[in-house]
């Protein structure tokens, strides 16, 4: 298929050619006939080239279009009419193909309403406008004294046609000037990869649309300024095709950096820095790496750190790099990169191999701190709880005591000078040494509850239900002992789920239910309050979470505010 | 004598007050913090202030603190520091203010009223008190091998401890069933043992005496 249109292009160039070579209107010649097969064969050879490369990237076959638009022009050369005719009706179209290919680069595609709107006035002025302007021009007044008939004319009318070419032209200019300021304005907003690969093209494009302002508004004016404008404009239209050609050039030798990360990767092997090297291959310093984590479902950073994706507003893009279906990394980049899929894509694949490995690497570290998190946060809360019980033991039984050796102090005292007056004292000292064991009593119950180590968790559990602030129905089915530290963590877990129950969530009954399942014992405790407890109102269910997590098990809460709050544990006891 | 009780607990600052009045004290107001403290010592000026160690706001060592600044405002109010812990950085950290009318017991010793009233009068005549298992665990300490300490005698080492409890030779000989003059020649010779300049003074000799066990 190329090579039919390579040799149609051979032959609509040399035909172009010859008759630039015949044309019987001024500034043809020799020379324009070199120029006409130059620039349709520098813009069909460099759309062939940027078709087979990128074939996805409708720029390819834009070109190639402008190319025989450009050759179809010089039909209005020849000296047969309908030749003539068809040539100045199709005289301005691969205009409109040249206004494409800048605005559209390098993507290939238009992205805004604006630069649609612009497209489309040129479609029309360069068809729909033209041909009604031949409907009525007589080509001889209008056009060129020696040129053929114009075979489309239908009624005459000199001051029409006039008008509309008039018309026509001043409209050409506007639009022209129109994309000058829309290329500006592009170029302000690109980011630096952008720029530095649409550069070419774009300034040669913005300078093409100025000349042909010009150019247009030199023939409006009868041409005071002679053919120059024209050949100006002829010449950075040329030169177009060549950058546009160097660009995707660039682009290719771009891929053979994926080549060097294969082999930078093989060279230094494990403990490669995979994020430089990335940056390295796509020209992008700013492009930073995440790895997906499973288990929290995030991208984090390669030293654990989690980090987030850019949304669809942001100025910047991600790629996600799957593996077997499954996501293993993101790569966070500059939005330029996205009109280089492939690119991105095949430094993707290259790098698959160590981003995995590199991911196991950071989701080991995400591990990692997150287990030094849950045993700092474990000794904190021993910490707590010794604190506590001194405090308790401090305020509570050693001052009994104490009062109680004050009071006995008292009563010897008395015995010796008033026996009567002693009695009393030592009944006070009884009195308080009954609370200072009653005080002993429940504190060494919080610190481990006698049941829980004589009866087991069942009757435990059976007891804290009675004991709670609320009341509780119970859904105990325990058969046998279980370990010492799955009942004790199973039995708190449950008397701190029915404080923070009968304190917070206003519910007037709760479920308290234990059962094991196959080597795993689940404790849920479940009321139908107020919910909206989470780890971060308070440190309580982050401790709990910390102590079943210890002992290999998983603590789920599910607390939607006004929807009720329910506690599952599961530890295995098998 | 005049004193005021501190501390935060309803119980024990009554209980002291009772025990206090059993033994002749004139209790002349009680306190519940430092802050209470300082303005019942400013209204009645007792001539000795017992202050529990831990109290609000933080429950740490608001008594000792309150000890240092009732040194520094009224000094000639003398301070018995009551503790549930025996703690000899506290004990020297209150000593290190001077040793004139300054006194840490344990608090399980008001038990004995005798103890204490001899105490708070003992502190009340600018003497000074060391809670005795502050001291045994000064001297109980691990020593090196030539720590001079070694050298002295089973009743010199006794002499010793009661030195620093602040006791004067009188009270020493009384306790031991010794003479007074038999008190002097063990201090002479503990002092002489222990490297320590000699000193006539009570109060500096508690304090040579602390320094030294605290710094070997």
């Amino acid at each position: 298929m190329q090579a039919a249109i390579g040799g149609a292009a051979l032959l609509a160039g040399v035909a172009a050619a010859w008759l630039a070579s015949r044309s019987q209107i001024e500034a043809s010649g020799p020379i324009a006939a070199v120029l006409a097969l130059v620039l349709g064969w520098s813009f069909i050879g460099s759309g062939l080239v940027a078709w087979r490369a990128r074939p996805e990237n409708r720029l390819g076959p834009v070109m190639v279009f402008i190319g025989f638009a450009w050759f179809a022009t010089f039909l209005a050369d020849a000296r047969d009419p309908l030749a003539f005719t068809v040539g100045t009706a199709l005289e301005n179209v691969y205009l409109v193909g040249f206004a494409y290919l800048v605005l559209a680069f390098p993507s290939g595609r238009l992205r805004t309403r604006v630069e649609r709107f612009v497209i489309g006035c040129a479609i029309v002025l360069a068809t729909v406008v033209e041909w009604v302007w031949l409907l009525f021009t007589d080509s001889r007044t209008i056009i060129c004294p020696v040129c053929p008939r114009n075979v489309f004319e239908l009624v005459r009318d000199d001051a029409l046609s006039e008008n509309l070419l008039q018309g026509q032209r001043v409209a050409g200019i506007l639009l022209s000037l129109f994309m000058l300021l829309l290329l500006v304005s592009r170029w302000r907003q690109a980011s630096a990869p952008l720029r530095h690969s649409v550069a070419p093209v774009l300034w040669t494009g913005a300078a093409t649309f100025a000349a042909l302002a010009v150019s247009v508004l030199n023939d409006v004016f009868q041409q005071p300024l002679g053919a120059l404008p024209a050949w100006v404009l002829a010449c950075l239209f040329a030169s177009i095709a060549i950058a546009v050609l160097a660009v995707l050039l660039q682009q290719r030798l771009a891929h053979t950096a994926v080549a060097g990360l294969i082999v930078e990767f093989g060279r230094r092997g494990q403990g490669t820095d995979v994020q430089e090297a990335l940056r390295d291959a796509l020209g992008d310093r700013s492009l930073e790496l995440g790895y997906w984590i499973p288990d929290i479902t995030r991208f984090v950073r390669s030293d654990g750190a989690a980090i987030d994706l850019p949304g669809p507003r942001d100025e910047r893009v991600s790629t996600v790099v799957e593996r077997d279906g499954a996501p293993i990394a993101a790569l966070i980049h500059d939005a330029a990169l996205r009109h280089n899929v492939e690119l991105v894509e095949s430094v993707c694949a290259a790098a698959g191999l160590t981003l995995d490995n590199e991911r196991l690497h950071a989701e080991l570290h995400a591990k990692l701190a997150e287990l030094q998190a849950s045993r700092a946060r474990l000794v904190e809360a021993t910490e707590l709880e010794r604190r506590r019980i001194e405090r308790d033991l401090h305020d509570g039984t050693q001052q009994r005591l104490v009062s109680i050796a004050m009071s006995l102090g008292l009563a010897e005292s008395k015995l010796a000078r008033d026996p009567a007056a002693a009695a009393p004292v030592v009944r006070r000292a009884r009195n308080e040494l009954m609370l200072a064991l009653e005080e002993l009593r429940s504190l060494s119950q919080g610190i481990h509850p006698a049941i829980l180590v004589e009866r087991g968790l069942a009757a435990a559990l059976d007891e804290l239900g009675r004991r709670a602030g609320l009341r509780v129905r119970l859904e105990i089915s325990l058969e046998e002992r279980l370990p010492d530290r799955v009942e004790a963590a199973a039995y708190f877990l449950a008397s701190e789920a029915l404080t923070n129950a009968a304190k917070h969530s206003r519910a007037e009954e709760a479920r308290l239910a234990a059962w094991c399942d196959d080597g795993t014992l689940v404790v849920e405790i479940e009321d139908g309050g107020v919910g909206g407890a989470g780890p971060a109102n308070g440190t309580g269910l982050r401790g709990l979470a910390d102590r079943v997590e210890a002992l290999g098990g998983k603590l789920t809460v599910s607390s939607p505010r006004g929807g009720g709050t329910l506690l599952r544990a599961e530890i295995p006891c098998g | 004598m005049r004193v005021v009780v501190a501390d935060d607990a309803v119980i024990l600052r009554e209980g002291l007050m009772r025990l206090l009045e059993e033994a002749g004290f004139e209790v002349a107001g009680l306190a519940a913090d430092a802050d209470e403290l300082y303005a019942l010592v400013e209204r009645v000026h007792p001539q000795v202030a017992i202050v529990d160690i831990r109290m609000p706001p933080t429950h740490t060592d608001e008594g000792l603190r309150a000890a240092k600044v009732i040194r520094s405002r009224w000094p000639e109010t003398g301070i018995l520091v009551l503790s549930q812990y025996v703690r000899p950085s506290y004990a020297l950290e209150l000593l290190s203010e001077g040793t004139e009318g300054i006194g840490y017991l344990l608090k399980d010793r008001v038990s004995d009223l005798e103890e204490l009233s001899t105490a708070v009068r003992r502190i009340g005549a600018g003497g000074s008190v060391l809670d005795p298992s502050v001291v045994a665990q000064l001297v109980g300490r691990r020593r090196a091998a030539d720590d001079p300490l070694a050298e002295l005698s089973g009743r010199e080492l006794e002499v010793l401890a009661l030195m620093a409890e602040g006791r004067s030779n009188k009270a020493i000989a009384e306790r031991l069933f010794i003479t007074e003059h038999t008190v002097e020649k063990r201090v002479k010779s503990i002092f002489a043992t222990l490297r320590l300049p000699q000193s006539a003074d009570d109060h500096r000799r508690v304090l040579a005496v602390i320094a030294y066990l605290n710094s070997q």
